[in-house]
């Protein structure tokens, strides 16, 4: 049987074949980005057709009148990373919240692992484990205390605490209050405290928030080794590479209204967003700009010392490269930029992050 | 499992008070001038005097120290953890609103409590070495009904934290309750006396105005925690027994004005909680 899968570090889509309950190593042709490939039966795959964890059914809540949610819905699959986006103050936190009970909504539904939040409270928390935008402890205790008093809570063990200090690099300031810890430190806690009694279901609003490039790479890769492990993410953040580099899918907010929800590479064909080739020339001339211009299915070229920026389909990257050699272009180097989310982004919302 | 989360949050509460300097200040600052109040009564009478001797200069101390106390302890217990982002987190897991209240009153209840007895407890000793045949149980006595109205006066910053939307705003509301409770109601019970006629002044400077403690007047120390701290005091420690007094008040009624006082802002402020968005 075939298979394609997508490359979780570059989006590059592998086709493979194997047998039926084999699983083979791979590696990504484009960035050799190493993993395991699980050849399922059909009868395992029905069993994990994945029942929404999150589930959110016309949901609306409005602030003096004025509707920060408007009727919004959307499910969030089991083992899924859901990118959450959208301009400030386009209802992202308000939606969060509405999520986790901490704000009462005017009307909809929701439901977390079939548990409705306000009906069944208690029981639909257990299973989400939250990184609000602003982490906050109790600074006169320290990191463990805070988060002891937060296991007991969630019913998770001290050994699992004292672990999970030490797996955020925490270890070093055990005595030390959270009241002296820096912003990078009390982010690594807020997230430690998250994955608390290992939750099916996270939701990070902002993780990188205020971290400096280690700290939003430590959180990245938690992230993936958190997906890898098969728990439900929500992930809320402004850093629309970092969302794009770990969603599955992505919903855009805009106003208080959910304007698109689907995987990257859907939206961007959707939109008929086209990949950007990048050519690299030993030498440059005025023909060779002309010979890429004339080809019809070329929408844009930009040159920038020695590259020429062409904008095209990826059917067109042959005639492209073609006309080049024809021109009498020695070409270098060649890449080719998939559509960004910023351009999705940006085409949704009309609006820079 | 419930008792065990209200457990959790109100010994997380007193780890944290604990570990606040103000609080540790406060709570010396008690104890301290609770001695001194106690040694600076009996100046007087050549040494250290009784105790019931001594419970009405502590209890002026109540009034004003404890008071303000228990206000700063919990006003800004709810508000504050909102303010700050740590509330969010904790609403986010599987606690209902109902134990975070009652596991922070527990647990600053339990704060005030220990200051109280460290206080108090300090001074009886103290005293208890000094002064034979002392009155042990009227002492006990005088310690839980002071631990009533500090519990009181907590359960109404708590309804203030709950209430109010802005942490700045329930700290300038605290320190309103405070001098309403200790200053400006004793100003107000004059106003209405005069109004009503009820202190008669007369035209010689040289004669005392005629007070003619009307019922009403009694009825009012329901409605200030503090006086009926001061009823139960009069009534049980110190077994006045002015019988000027009107029938509805005594013991057992100021007592029940003072648990009224207790339980009903705590209430409200858990029905402010549960309808507040976070």
């Amino acid at each position: 049987m075939k298979i394609t899968v997508i490359c979780p570090n570059c989006k590059n889509q592998i086709t493979i074949e194997g047998e039926e309950g084999e699983v083979k190593d791979i590696t990504c042709p484009q960035c050799n980005e190493k993993g395991k490939v699980t050849f399922k039966d059909k009868k395992t795959e029905e069993a994990e057709i994945k029942s929404p964890t999150i589930e959110i059914k016309n949901l609306t809540k409005a602030y003096n009148g004025t509707k920060a949610v408007n009727n919004i819905s959307f499910s969030i699959e089991k083992g899924e990373v859901f990118g959450f986006l959208g301009p400030n103050g386009a209802g992202k936190t308000t939606t969060i919240k509405s999520i986790l009970g901490l704000i009462k909504i005017d009307s909809g539904e929701i439901k977390i692992n079939n548990f409705d939040i306000h009906l069944l409270e208690k029981e639909a928390k257990k299973n989400v484990g939250y990184m609000p935008e602003k982490v906050a402890f109790y600074n006169n205790l320290t990191g463990l205390q805070n988060l002891y008093f937060y296991a007991e809570m969630k019913g998770a063990s001290r050994e699992e605490c004292k672990n999970l200090i030490e797996e955020f690099g925490l270890g070093d300031s055990t005595n030390k209050k959270v009241g002296k810890y820096s912003k990078g430190m009390v982010q690594r806690l807020g997230m430690a405290r998250a994955i608390l009694g290992n939750p099916p279901i996270l939701i990070l609003d902002e993780p990188s928030s205020g971290l400096d490039p280690s700290g939003v790479l430590q959180i990245k890769n938690k992230i993936r080794e958190l997906k890898q492990k098969g728990i439900t993410i929500f992930v809320s953040s402004h850093i629309l590479s970092e969302i794009q580099e770990v969603s599955d899918r992505v919903g855009i907010i805009n106003r208080g209204t959910l304007v698109a929800k689907d995987s990257v590479y859907a939206l961007s064909k959707k939109l008929n967003l086209k990949p950007r080739m990048i050519v690299e020339l030993k030498n440059i001339s005025k023909d060779i700009e002309n010979a890429v211009k004339n080809i019809k299915q070329v929408d844009e070229v930009k040159i920038h010392e020695n590259k020429i920026f062409i904008l095209c389909d990826s059917k067109t990257k042959a005639k492209v490269i073609l006309a080049i050699a024809k021109a009498g272009g020695n070409i270098i180097n060649l890449t080719t930029l998939e559509p960004t989310l910023e351009e999705i982004f940006m085409r949704y919302t009309g609006d820079a992050v | 499992m419930i008792q065990n989360i209200i457990f959790s949050i109100a010994k997380k509460e007193i780890m944290d008070n604990i570990r606040n300097k103000w609080i540790i200040v406060m709570s010396i600052s008690f104890a301290v001038l609770t001695l001194l109040v106690s040694y600076a009564g009996s100046i007087g009478s050549g040494g250290w005097q009784d105790l019931s001797g001594t419970v009405e200069g502590m209890s002026v101390l109540v009034n004003y120290f404890l008071t303000i106390i228990a206000l700063m302890l919990s006003y800004s217990a709810i508000i504050g953890e909102i303010e700050r982002g740590s509330m969010s987190a904790l609403i986010s897991l599987p606690v209902k609103r109902l134990e975070i209240i009652l596991g922070k009153f527990l647990g600053l209840g339990a704060v005030l409590t220990f200051t109280i007895l460290v206080g108090f407890g300090v001074a009886g000793i103290v005293i208890g070495t000094m002064v034979p045949n002392v009155d042990y149980w009227r002492y006990l006595l005088f310690i839980g009904a002071t631990v009533l109205v500090g519990l009181v006066f907590l359960s109404i910053g708590m309804l203030l934290s709950c209430l109010l939307k802005k942490r700045s705003t329930a700290m300038g509301s605290a320190i309103f309750v405070f001098f309403l409770f200790t200053i400006i109601w004793g100003l107000i019970l004059a106003a209405l006396l005069i109004v009503t006629g009820n202190i008669q002044f007369s035209s010689d400077p040289n004669v005392a105005p005629v007070l003619k403690n009307p019922d009403w007047q009694y009825a009012m120390n329901f409605l200030n925690p503090l006086s009926a701290y001061g009823g139960i005091i009069k009534f049980n420690v110190l077994s006045s027994t002015d019988a000027t007094y009107p029938a509805f008040y005594n013991s057992v009624n100021v007592f029940i004005a003072l648990l009224i006082w207790l339980f009903a802002p705590l209430i409200v402020a858990y029905w402010a909680f549960k309808n507040k968005d976070i």
